[in-house]
């Protein structure tokens, strides 16, 4: 929901997803064109920027929503660093392992600048430009349609998850763990009879408004995507070229 | 197409769920092209079974349907063209609506019908406009209100620029600003010439909007009459397990203390304040 706040509310919102998409490409390549681990420390540092002062999104809301992911690219890169091993003596230690950090911090600081290219694109254009951008770009129709009712039914079913289980647990449903399986059966007996309603509704719906097969949607106008292209290419080039020649 | 000409006619419709539940049971009714109507029924009357056949969603059982005149072709072409001219929105928003974007979703009934971009986008706006969401176009469908939802679910029918509307119980779950601006939408569609058909269960709201009236009970059309006879049709309206409209009591109190003529006849509590005001006396 922080990610979906930032998408709809930042200050790039009316810049054109496809100016978006591509500055965050540029990113992603430069982030693993980049030569040293400096350098791409350095490409993050710049996307991070871009996404603090350009697009406006508050610094603890960014740090919030990227900081399961660095956890995790943390954790998991420790094992570049130390292994664990059996000593002379027969009991577990930690040993550094013999290439040193260099893997370490080359990993890290690609994958944390990947992750703000990412974390740019997603906080700054909601999934709806994206999909129509996808939809430009010629992708899959069915791939599509299942990415939007799919998002759509994301909001209907968690209103209709968060409706039930208020309600269960207003009449003591999760009073203790008994009831709490109890509740929880219930809940998903309930939800995938609710799934297969609204799908069937959903169908009725699409035949009302003289629906014959594929699902068809306008594509949204940006005021002035030539203009947003361009700087974005030039943006993107200069993040490239930088982490290349760096 | 005068104002005395039925658009669309039920005859002696039957209708029967799978699971042999009565939908409707040799139901009759005429809707006139550019009138008001109000359908009313208690819960299970079979008022959405009504509408979904009106929309060419179920077809008739026994009866038939019949749309200016004649009766509806139940062929691809046929529905196609039925439904270019009926539109129907559902009662449930979150169960109409497909995709995240109000302006997508909108668009979703024109590109149906075939019509290039920017007639689409020309109706979207339109449309939007009609129902005065027009500044929440570019906003995702989840971060509205219910009301708006319920708006947004009819914009995408407007904007298929239908000649008969129904709406499944409109009013639903709005509170009542909401319902007002629902309301004034509705009278600009009317006053451009749309036939609106309703379902409500306020009867005091179908007196003072409606210019025709039909009643539903179990499955059966049991009355359909202007809206301006209700006070004469009580007794229908009980049949069906309807109050009668609280002006007309009011109204008739008032007469029998000789506070007010017999006519003319209030159709809401702000016409009988009206009257009182200035004296009508009898
Ligand atoms: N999909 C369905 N399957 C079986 N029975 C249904 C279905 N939909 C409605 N019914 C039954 O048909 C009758 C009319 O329902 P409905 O048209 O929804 O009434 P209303 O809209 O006036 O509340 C009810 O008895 C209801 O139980
Ligand atoms: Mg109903």
């Amino acid at each position: 929901m922080l990610i979906e706040q930032s998408a709809y509310t930042n200050r790039w919102r009316s810049i054109s997803p496809a100016a978006k998409g591509l500055f965050a490409l540029s990113g992603l390549i430069a982030s693993f064109a980049a030569a040293t681990p400096t350098t791409a420390a350095v490409v993050a540092l710049a996307l991070v920027a871009t996404t603090l002062l350009g697009a406006g999104i508050g610094c603890a809301r960014l740090a919030r929503v990227a900081a399961p992911a660095l956890g995790f690219l943390l954790i998991g890169s420790l094992s570049l660093l130390v292994s664990p091993a059996l000593d002379a003596s027969g009991s577990l230690t930690l040993q550094w392992l013999p290439e040193g950090s260099a893997p370490f911090f080359r990993l890290v600081a690609r994958s944390g600048a990947a992750l703000a290219a990412l974390l740019f694109l997603v906080l700054t254009t909601p999934l709806i430009d994206l999909i129509a951008l996808m939809r430009r770009l010629r992708f899959p129709d069915v791939l599509l349609e299942l990415m939007v009712v799919c998002y759509r039914m994301l909001f209907v079913f968690s209103e209709a998850l968060h409706d039930t289980l208020t309600a269960q647990a207003a009449r003591l449903g999760y009073a203790t763990p008994r009831l709490a399986l109890r509740s929880l059966g219930q809940l998903t007996a309930n939800l995938a009879i609710q799934v297969w309603s609204r799908a069937h509704d959903l169908h009725i719906a699409a035949l009302a408004r003289n629906n014959d097969g594929p699902l068809r949607f306008i594509e949204p106008t940006f005021a002035d995507t030539r203009r947003d292209l361009a700087i974005a290419a030039l943006a993107g080039s200069i993040l490239i070229l930088g982490a290349t020649l760096l | 197409m005068s104002f005395n000409d039925v658009l669309l006619q039920f005859e002696q419709v039957a209708y029967r769920y799978p699971d042999g539940s009565i939908g409707l049971d040799g139901c009759s009714l005429g809707i006139r092209a550019g009138s008001r109507n109000a359908l009313l029924g208690a819960n299970g009357a079979g008022k959405t079974t009504l509408f979904q056949h009106a929309n060419g969603l179920l077809q008739p059982q026994g009866g038939v349907v019949r749309y200016a005149g004649t009766p509806v072709d139940y062929s691809r072409a046929g529905l196609r063209r039925l439904r270019t001219d009926i539109g129907l929105v559902f009662q449930n928003p979150d169960r109409q609506l497909f995709s995240a974007s109000v302006r997508e979703d909108v668009s979703f009934g024109p590109l149906n019908l075939g019509l290039d971009t920017d007639t689409v986008r020309q109706r979207v706006d339109a449309a939007l406009d009609a129902v005065g969401l027009a500044h929440a176009a570019d906003k995702a469908v989840h971060n509205l209100s219910f009301g708006q939802k319920k708006r947004v679910c009819i914009a995408g029918v407007l904007a298929m620029e239908p000649k008969l509307l129904i709406l499944d119980e409109p009013m639903a779950g709005l509170d009542n600003a909401m319902r007002e601006e629902l309301l004034s939408a509705l009278n600009g569609l009317h006053a451009k010439g749309i036939t609106l058909l309703l379902a409500t269960h306020d009867i005091d709201f179908a007196y003072r909007w409606a210019d025709d009236i039909h009643l539903m009970a179990r499955g059966r059309c049991t009355a359909s009459f202007a809206s301006a006879a209700m006070p004469a049709r009580e007794d229908d309206l009980k049949a069906a397990g309807l109050p009668s409209p609280q002006v007309i009591a009011l109204h008739r109190a008032l007469v029998a203390r000789g506070l007010l003529a017999a006519t003319p006849l209030p159709r809401s509590q702000r016409e009988l304040v009206a009257l009182l005001e200035t004296g009508a006396l009898s």
